[in-house]
């Protein structure tokens, strides 16, 4: 299926010869958060540049939900980034699906800039919840809103849009929104149904937007669980960046990536000739 | 008469009293209690209230208690942060800060002490309690109800916040209050009791009963409080014995635990 393969070179190729299109994650590995939108990661906007010239598939599997697609879309293109929003796979739309199909009207504990992906849903008297990475909206009171729509309702269903523990922002460790999860899942007795990284669903939604199987795909992250972890668990190829949340502590982690490179730069140096 | 040696650790809410009343004959029972025996103690899973404001509480309801006769969850973390000569963040409600006077406050701290405080369990705080723990420092906390009861319906305990913090850093909280064994143990501590020699009388039958079981000491269910039928076989084990009050469990300790009806 097209020629592309032929534009990937790598010390890697060997073992995966079947590698064709890739899955980048998006904070961490294209720009690092942090306020006024951040800081774009050296060479990354050149990386992205050389993947759209190769002509190799590429799509972004995030797990952002402090903004839409749209916002997302923005705030990359004028870090100079060449991506539109239907290369972009983020939570939201995936659990907007879930709860139209199984008919749920949510209490969201979601950031505000995040509502707009869930104009369609109904929220009156909400029947399940879902948490999201929401920031200073994690606070006391949603959380036990939250907690109280669940131990009111008959099935205690509760989604989390990914299960992260913490990234990076403005060089500070951030709790992410698995902690919190963690703590309704542990007040209630319930299992968080996951939306996003590393869920096994996700990252086959990946690779069926790439139109491929997980082990033609090479999926970049900064976090060795979410990311590196979840992927390779697929038999996707699992590359762990030096930027981000990276910790050289990740290098002694079970999960043991396929490799780790400095940046995203390097990772497709080494891909694309 | 020689009064028997025995220390009697009794829990309060439920068990004493519920809210502002007491239960029917309580207080002229721990009258009789402490005629025949050496030694009682209170102990409660607080998190909220000091055991100065505990004490005038059940000052006001009639019960005969000094302060250094309750016990604590904060006395509890009290105790361990003295002992390892720590310097905590703390995330307590106000009124249990005067549990956690004299620390330095400039120096850098190297525990996180979670209790129950809603207003202090903010994104901010609970970030800066992260960044602690994940750089190394030690957790702690008070107990970890998963929800408690307040006026306006249930809420979330302080439980979830520890479990939140767990799962962030990979480390485990060191839970000082009950049903630890090291809770029951460690109120004792000093005072020349063995397990053995102490019971528990409490209306949470896993947090008191069984766990001061697991301690070694005896335990007695009251049937008072939170006590729900059927509490009694609905863990592993079973309480040692099963009182309809706190007035009749007096009166087992009082007849050796040979009940009157026996």
């Amino acid at each position: 299926m097209g020629d592309f393969p032929n534009a990937l070179r790598s010390a890697w190729l060997p073992r995966n010869p079947k590698v064709r299109g890739f899955l980048l994650d998006i904070t961490g590995v294209l720009y690092e958060s942090g306020g006024e939108g951040g800081k774009v990661i050296p060479g990354s906007v050149e990386a992205i540049q050389r993947i759209r010239n190769s002509g190799v598939p590429v799509k972004f599997l995030s797990n952002e939900t402090q903004t839409s697609r749209i916002g997302i879309v923005k705030k990359l293109r004028k870090h100079g980034f060449d991506l539109c929003v239907d290369d972009i796979i983020t939570p939201c739309p995936a659990v907007v699906a879930a709860l139209n199909e199984r008919q749920l009207r949510p209490y969201l504990v979601v950031h505000p800039d995040a509502l707009p992906e869930f104009d369609e849903i109904s929220t009156n008297e909400p029947n399940c919840v879902v948490i999201a990475d929401a920031a200073h909206h994690l606070s006391y009171e949603n959380l036990n809103t939250a907690f109280r729509v669940l131990m009111n309702s008959e099935e205690k269903i509760l989604f989390t849009l990914g299960k992260g523990k913490f990234y990076q922002e403005d060089g500070e460790l951030t709790l992410d929104v698995g902690p919190f999860a963690t703590g309704l899942e542990y007040a209630c007795g319930v299992t968080a149904e996951v939306i996003g990284k590393p869920s096994e669903s996700y990252f086959l939604e990946g690779a069926k937007r790439l139109g491929m199987r997980p082990e033609e795909v090479v999926m970049i992250g900064d976090d060795i669980e979410s990311d590196v972890g979840g992927a390779m668990k697929l038999g996707m190829t699992g590359i762990l960046v030096r930027t981000g949340k990276y910790r050289p502590t990740n290098e002694n982690h079970q999960v043991k990536p396929d490799a780790v490179v400095d940046n995203l730069h390097a990772a497709i140096d080494q891909f694309l000739e | 008469m020689a009064k028997k040696r025995l220390c009697a650790l009794i829990d309060l809410s439920g068990t004493l009293h519920v809210d502002d009343a007491a239960i029917a004959g309580a207080q002229e029972a721990l009258r009789r209690l402490r005629s025949k025996i050496s030694c009682v103690k209170f102990v409660t899973n607080t998190t909220k209230e000091s055991k100065r404001l505990l004490h005038s509480r059940l000052t006001k309801m009639g019960f005969d208690i000094a302060v250094d006769e309750i016990y604590t969850s904060l006395s509890a973390a009290r105790n361990l942060l003295d002992q390892r000569k720590s310097n905590p963040l703390l995330l307590v409600d106000d009124f249990a800060m005067e549990e956690f006077h004299g620390f330095p406050t400039n120096e850098e701290k190297d525990t996180v002490v979670v209790g129950l405080a809603p207003e202090k369990f903010s994104y901010e705080n609970l970030n800066e309690a992260f960044r602690l723990v994940h750089a190394g420092a030690s957790l702690i906390a008070v107990h970890k109800a998963r929800y408690y009861k307040r006026n306006d319906g249930l809420a979330l305990g302080p439980g979830p916040f520890v479990a939140a913090l767990e799962y962030a850093t990979g480390s485990k909280a060191y839970v000082v209050g009950k049903p630890e064994k090291s809770f029951f143990l460690s109120c004792v501590e000093g005072m020349g009791f063995q397990p053995h020699d102490c019971v528990m009388i409490g209306d949470d039958v896993r947090d008191d009963v069984l766990g001061a079981q697991k301690a070694g000491m005896t335990g007695i269910l009251v049937k008072t409080g939170k006590y729900l039928p059927g509490d009694e076989t609905k863990f592993e084990f079973s309480p040692n014995f099963v009182a309809a009050d706190f007035t009749d469990a007096v009166e087992m300790i009082c007849n050796d635990f040979v009940s009157p009806k026996a």
